[in-house]
């Protein structure tokens, strides 16, 4: 309660000092107006300078501010260049407000508040709304690639899943290694709710001094997503699409013929006396493209319905949207409903109070994981069903059981999720001055998730059945709210202008999980899906399970921001966060950062050039916190595994033990920025120009890493602070804004940007950190982080060609060879091929990423372009090598594979996952660079005199694809594999690229 | 323009609402782990101390302690079985029954992974339940369990590693982490002092409510074959003598032995229990019968681990164990079950059978026990003992014993050996070894130790100096830096 009456104290202390300032003369009015349009400007903040005294234009852009004869009026608005008035004894004055689009003048949105560009002095990059809802995505992440310099989107094509995000290279090993997003003040780790038309611009804090204003969770950057305010007169908006989506690039697979000569060859290899698996393999002639019986074209539709509009007291906008999306596999669909509300109302002359809210509703008819990998995987010799309708049955082919049929797989799946939620937040913002603002807000999330799954008793194939069926009830529900106060202090003194921040904010996140199940639930209808029907018996007993977490953040901040002149700036702040997952005296973080600029351009020297519209030169440093990691690292807690029960005469008894090892404290994982930028502009601010020096160092990284089997610990690794590692590199953008005549105009952005990802040091000193040894790569440790080396690097054997015949084997130090396996370098000489002769044999972190986007308007037309790429990265092609029996192969392997003395040098045998060959090794590393034309839209404006006609403001139409063009030299599905950083790159599963195709209308009443 | 109070009471009453939703809780950061009981509060009570050794039990049955690990370290590499499934199926296996597996191989991974878990489980016992206030016999009956269990443990360790690291508490700190190899004969010292003291307090037998734990005749046969594999003669035959004076019997059909019914029958003395439990869903994961089990259209299994033309060669004429412990394609197994003509197998397991007719929730056999250490095998070291230290009447009588359960009766098979010559016998009992106890796990180790590795597993590719282990895992050696070496030839 002591915090209370300090606070308490330090608001009647500004209340007093407002009030005495607060001294009147005269009243004066007018209205402000954009100087180019003569539209009246509302919501445009009246000031007087030197004084608290000030008032906002109403709806028809009118304002009336008390202020001595004497005194002068500072009248400033968004997008438009402030402008200084005299009074001089007038009551009635008219102002006309130049627009300030030019970059420099632009306000961008920061960490709690908003900051002309000019000012900025770390690295923040703004995208329109307009450009992510021009997007064919559902997802508003996705639309951001190739955008913005320095930030890399994996998009792994799972359906459903929320595409990767990393900003400036890998800034998290352990947890999660996304950015926090910050939706109308609320925190998020994912966005894939929001309807990316609700959004009207966001904000990507790349540098560790912008992003310590969120101390807690900024250490992989921050991105400020602002949802759409009403603005002006009435208007109604309705915009749609349709389209579909399609599978592209997708492999060629062997065909059953080709597939059952690779079985024979397989099986020759490994039992040479028995006889052909297929004694004819050209019988089976095409065989079944099981991909094709599984995946179609899919159609999608969106229509969204937005209402906003603004008085002079007040701002609102209601928008609905709905979105039908069909899956590529058969069968699976999505909708999503979701309304964004939004009012603000200025309730007297000090009291503004508004609320955002989203509300979502999805419902979906969901896949079976992994199918595209069975239909990728399954046998082409068996077919879909057989002549009597019955299904294709792999046992009844000498094939084993590694594969199955997948349409039955499909068929016999049935599982639905639905998804509501609500978030929102909503404020009080109380002007104790006209430089002194209080703001308090509380938002939050409130989401319940269901998943209803059913599967009857059926039997398909010998492998695919079900003796009894299933039914699969789970709810997850998500409670977070988060609680802040800011109080914001903004003046200027003559030269001087100066921004104080200080606040407080208090977070709760708590998630609740639970998951029942039934046996033997008869189905006549969708009324017999209740887990009390099940037979619960003693051999089919209904089970519960639940697990959950909670989390609190509490929080104090702090900001400055100054400029002279507009010349030098400086930014400095201070974050200290507490926070319920560490504990004792590591429970606190503390986060400051400092920031400074200096406008060249601005300084009188600079007056007599016409080169540069603007030159600045910035840098910032700040350091970060990462509380995005399990909570309790350094609790030890108590397995209670059902396998631990213990059976005495057929009787459970329920076991328990510790099977962990914990470290004995966890530190704050901390990130440590440094930004260089370099900002200029030329030619009337057509053409500018950004580029970026940055060190970002990532201080007792969480990581878990695998620790040694004897320890007989039941998860195989530890977590804690293991390492220390950095990321630097370069970004440039560049931009230009070219108009040619009044009809013709374009722009033509390009972003650049080049990472290296490095290890400093680790907690095993010289020695290695390993991973990815999962079941993608056999097993097999494959990817190794070292000091002085990018994280998680590939490692493994090197291949040096194919042996031919006998006589090779019998000179190689691989004695246990078959001709068509591969030979491997013996590094160290020792006349044996093992564990030694393993070198790093890939790295799976981008160096390059590039954006070219492109917009033309001819008239009525207009044409925008996006290019976009990644290069400098490899992909370890694990599907190749993942094998566990008669898998088909990709007509790739078919055409290039060994199949008898010098038929290759480079792939091997069949028997690429036997023998030795399925060890890591350089021939599973490949390049992962793409290149693509990611949007391609082409729209039509009607002529407005046409559309008044229709009654109607304006009319768009437009076509649009995303993905057309893909070009990678990459053999699996799609070379953003991405994943968790010590097994990133690592591409096991079948994960398609998509190509979209659609037609949309905007229409605006 | 202003009123003044108003706006003050405004700000105050709006920042102080919201600042008691949560300013005022001075614990609002103290979280505990959610649905998670912190370890401290563990090994407490009495219940905790029995929770604790359950789990040693329970762990048993898990895969890498019964399914593929055990299989392809334990079985492939003998004369007894082969791969069996597809020829593609997990080809991976091959690599055991040829011996050209290296380091790298998962199965080495889970087998040494799955043993040390297990270790674990009972070093966390003894540690920390002496500290528990409870019943004085009780507590050290506890711990005699997890002796028992842990010997057994490090003899599976030992037999397929060789030198491996010995951990006989749970390390204090990260210093404790990474241990070199410790020298077998060092080891198996350790699973010997284990035994003898979980022998000195384990119960000869347990009421109803704890059948399936270990007893004090589980902890002397153990020890006998660990002092056979040692050709300690006269501990075996001590250790096998005393377990004989406790009333154990040999159940008088071989082939309803192994069947669920039989459980625990009279002549079992330790097996692991598997059951699918009611009570606890999520508990019955012993997948050892399904691995095992018939594939096709009766689907009992997956049709690994099969026996060989060797084995059924081994049989004498007319000898029943054939019939009981190999189920052959096209027959019908003494339960009614018609094993299809076709298939990719002509034989498979019948001592890990589970009829059709016994139903499952989640594996194919899961309510199979493994049996761990049959009377029989008691019998058949004594036999080997006595035969060792000159006392082939001894030998020749406990060996009769299993052939004439064998015999059930039939006169006209399995003669009585009478031949008092040491090596005949020797060579008798030997192979009343591989019959009696075919396809349960013991050829391949017990042929090494025998000495005829090279003689009888060479044709397959078995080379001396190499063979009698397998190599480190590869993992392991990595993750040790150094600390760990590999065995010779790897």
């Amino acid at each position: 309660m002591k915090r209370i009456y300090k606070i308490s104290g330090l608001l009647l202390l500004f209340t007093f000092f407002s009030t005495f300032a607060s001294a009147q003369n005269i009243i004066v009015k007018g209205k402000v107006t954009d100087a180019k349009t003569g539209e009246a400007l509302i919501g445009v903040t009246v000031g007087v300078q030197g004084t608290s005294a000030g008032s906002q234009t109403d709806v028809n852009g009118n304002f009336s501010v008390n202020a001595a004869s004497t005194a002068t009026l500072q009248v400033s608005y968004i997008g438009y260049t402030t402008q200084t008035v005299p009074v001089s004894g007038r009551t009635n004055i008219d102002i006309k407000l130049e627009s300030s689009a030019t970059e420099l003048q632009q306000v961008v949105v920061v960490g709690y508040g908003t900051q002309r560009k000019l000012d900025v002095t770390g690295s923040v990059a703004s995208v329109k709304g307009d450009d992510i809802s021009k997007q064919a995505s559902t997802n508003a992440i996705s639309s951001l690639q190739g955008k913005v310099a320095g930030v890399q989107i994996t998009n792994n094509g799972n359906p459903g899943a929320s595409p990767e995000i990393r900003i400036r290279g890998v800034g998290t090993v352990y947890g999660n290694a996304n950015p926090l997003y910050v939706v109308d003040g609320v925190w998020f780790d994912d966005i894939s709710f929001l309807n990316p038309n609700d959004i009207e611009n966001m904000s990507i804090l790349k540098d560790a001094s912008s992003e310590s204003i969120y101390g807690v969770r900024a250490a992989n950057g921050v991105v400020l997503v602002t949802t759409k305010k009403g603005k002006g007169a009435p208007t109604i908006n309705y915009s749609a699409y349709a389209g579909w989506q399609k599978v592209t690039n997708q492999p060629a697979l062997a065909n059953a013929t080709e597939y059952a000569t690779m079985i024979n060859e397989l099986n020759k290899i490994q039992f040479p006396n028995d006889p052909l698996t297929f004694a004819d393999p050209n019988k089976f002639g095409q065989g079944t493209n099981w991909l094709n019986t599984v995946l179609r074209d899919a159609f999608t539709m969106k229509h969204d319905l937005t209402v906003s509009g603004s008085t002079d007291k007040s701002s609102y906008s209601f928008s609905a949207g709905y979105l039908k999306q069909q899956g590529v596999v058969t069968g699976n669909n999505y909708d999503r409903l979701t309304t964004h509300m939004q009012q603000d109302v200025q309730a007297t002359k000090f009291l503004k109070l508004g609320y955002n809210a989203v509300i979502q509703h999805s419902f979906s008819k969901d896949a079976p994981g992994g199918l595209i990998y069975k239909a990728f995987t399954a046998a082409p010799v068996v077919p879909v069903f057989y002549a009597d309708g019955t299904y294709g049955d792999p046992a009844d082919f000498p094939i084993g059981n590694a594969t199955n049929n997948p349409k039955a797989q499909l068929d016999f799946f049935n599982q639905r999720s639905k998804n509501y939620r609500i978030t929102g937040n909503m404020f009080a913002e109380i002007k104790l001055a006209s430089f002194l603002t209080l703001r308090s807000s509380f938002g939050g999330e409130f989401g319940e998730g269901e998943v209803l799954g059913y599967s009857p008793a059926y039997k398909a194939t010998a492998a695919q059945f079900n003796d009894n069926s299933d039914l699969n009830v789970s709810r997850a529900e998500v409670r977070n709210w988060i609680q802040e106060n800011t109080l914001t202090f903004d003046k200027t003194f003559k030269d001087h202008h100066l921004t104080v921040l200080a606040g407080q904010s208090s977070q709760r996140y708590k998630s609740y999980n639970i998951v029942a199940t039934a046996q033997n639930v008869p189905y006549t209808s969708d009324a017999d899906l209740y887990l009390r029907v099940g037979s619960n018996d003693q051999q089919f007993p209904n089970t519960v399970t639940d697990s959950g977490d909670l989390a609190t953040y509490q929080s104090y901040f702090g900001r400055i921001n100054y400029s002279f002149k507009n010349r030098y700036l400086l930014n400095a702040s201070m974050r200290a966060d507490g926070s319920s997952k560490f504990i004792g005296n590591q429970r606190w973080g503390y986060f400051p950062s400092v920031g400074a600029g200096w406008v060249i351009s601005s300084e009188p020297f600079m007056q007599n050039q016409h080169i540069f519209d603007n030159l600045k030169l910035r840098g910032s440093w700040g350091k970060i916190g990462n509380a995005s990691v399990p909570a309790n690292l350094s609790v030890q807690t108590v397995n209670n595994s059902a396998g631990f029960a213990a059976i005495y005469n057929g009787v459970a008894s329920t076991g328990a033990n510790i099977t962990t090892i914990v470290p004995p404290v966890t530190y704050w994982e901390r990130g440590v920025g440094t930004d260089i930028g370099l900002e200029m502009a030329f030619l009337n601010s057509r053409l500018t120009f950004e580029a970026d020096y940055y060190k970002k160092k990532t201080e007792q990284g969480i990581f878990a890493i695998p620790i040694l089997g004897s320890l007989g610990t039941s998860g195989g690794t530890i977590i804690g602070n293991q390492a220390t590692f950095q990321n630097e590199g370069f970004e440039f953008s560049a931009g230009w804004r070219g108009q040619i005549n009044a009809d013709f105009s374009y722009t033509v952005n390009g972003n650049f940007s080049i990472n290296n990802n490095k290890v400093l040091s680790t907690i095993t000193g010289q020695n290695p950190i390993y991973g990815g040894g999962a079941a993608a790569t056999g097993g097999q440790l494959s990817t190794r982080t070292i000091l002085g080396q990018p994280i998680g690097q590939f490692y493994g054997l090197v291949v040096d060609g194919v042996f031919q015949n006998a006589a090779e084997i019998a000179a190689s130090s691989q004695k246990d060879a078959k001709p068509g396996d591969f030979r491997y370098k013996d590094l160290n000489n020792d006349g044996a091929i093992d564990a030694k002769d393993r070198a790093v044999i890939g790295n799976p972190n981008p160096k390059y990423l590039y954006g070219l986007n492109t917009t033309l308007n001819y008239k009525e037309f207009d044409l925008t372009i996006d290019l976009q790429g990644v290069a400098g990265v490899d992909v370890y092609n694990a599907n190749k090598g993942l094998r566990y029996g008669s898998e088909n192969f990709t007509k790739d392997f078919y055409d290039n594979r060994w199949h008898g003395e010098g038929t290759s040098n480079t792939y091997p045998s069949a028997n690429i996952g036997g023998g030795n060959n399925y060890k890591p090794n350089s021939f599973f590393v490949e390049s992962g660079a793409y290149f693509r034309i990611r949007n391609l839209q082409l729209g039509y404006t009607l002529p407005s005199a046409l559309a008044t006609k229709m009654f109607m403001k304006r009319v768009r139409v437009y076509a649009s694809a995303q993905n057309i063009y893909n070009s990678f030299s990459y053999k699996g599905f799609n070379p953003e594999v991405g994943g968790s950083p010590t097994n990133a790159g690592i591409d096991n599963g079948a994960f398609p690229l998509y190509a979209t195709y659609n037609f949309g209308v905007n229409v605006s009443f | 323009m202003l009123n003044k109070n108003f706006k003050y009471a405004l700000a105050l009453s709006t920042c102080a609402v919201l600042m008691i939703s949560q300013g005022c809780k001075k614990d609002f950061l103290d979280v505990p782990p959610q649905g998670q009981l912190p370890s401290q509060e563990f090994f407490k009570t009495p219940e905790d101390a029995a929770k604790a050794v359950n789990s040693i039990y329970g762990n048993l049955r898990e895969w890498k302690q019964t399914a593929f690990a055990p299989m392809a370290v334990e079985s492939l590499g003998s004369d007894e079985t082969e791969k069996g499934s597809t020829p593609a199926d997990a080809s991976f296996m091959n690599a055991y029954d040829n011996f050209t597996v290296t380091a790298t191989d998962g199965q080495l991974e889970d087998f040494w992974k799955g043993q040390y878990q297990s270790i674990n489980l009972c070093n966390q016992v003894l540690d920390n339940v002496p500290a528990i206030a409870m019943d004085a016999n009780l507590k050290s009956r506890y711990l005699a369990e997890a002796k028992f269990v842990r010997a057994y443990n490090y003899f599976r360790l030992v037999r397929a590693f060789g030198d491996v690291v010995l951990r006989d508490h749970v390390p204090v700190d990260a210093s404790e982490y990474n241990l070199p190899r410790t020298a077998k004969a060092d080891v198996y010292a350790f699973i010997e002092k284990d035994l003898t003291e979980a022998a000195a307090v384990l119960p000869q037998s347990y009421g109803a409510a704890d059948i399936g734990r270990a007893t004090k005749g589980a902890a002397l046969a153990l020890h006998a074959k660990v002092a056979m594999y040692l050709k300690k003669w006269a501990d075996v035959l001590n250790y096998t003598n005393q377990v004989m004076g406790m009333g154990y019997s040999l159940f008088p059909d071989f082939e309803k032995s192994f069947r669920i019914a039989n459980e625990n029958n009279s002549e079992s003395v330790f097996e692991v229990q598997c059951q699918n439990l009611a009570s606890i869903p999520g508990a019955s994961t012993s997948q050892y019968s399904q691995i095992q089990g018939v594939p096709g259209n009766l689907n009992l299994g997956w049709g690994f681990n099969v026996p060989t033309d060797a084995l059924v060669a081994a049989f004498e004429p007319g000898d029943p164990r054939m019939d009981a412990t190999i189920i052959f394609r096209g027959e019908t197994t003494p339960q009614g079950d018609v094993i299809e003509l076709t298939g990719p197998n002509p034989r498979y397991n019948q001592k890990s059978y589970v009829p059709k007719s016994v139903p499952f929730t989640s594996n194919q056999g899961e309510d199979q026990n493994v049996r761990v250490i049959r009377y029989a095998e008691v019998l058949l070291m004594n036999a080997e003992a006595a035969n060792e230290t000159g006392n082939a009447a001894q030998a020749i009588a406990s060996l009769e014993v299993v052939r004439a359960r064998a015999r059930a009766g039939n006169a006209a098979i399995l003669p009585k050996v009478t031949t008092t010559d040491q090596g005949a016998l020797r060579t008798a009992i030997w192979h009343e070894r591989q019959v009696e106890l075919a396809m349960e796990f013991d050829r391949y180790f017990d042929v090494i130790r025998q000495g005829r590795a090279a003689e009888i597993f060479g044709p397959k590719g078995w080379k001396a100096n190499k063979n009698e282990v397998w190599p480190i895992p590869q993992n392991e050696i990595d993750l040790a830096t150094g600390v760990l070496t590999q065995n010779p030839g790897y």
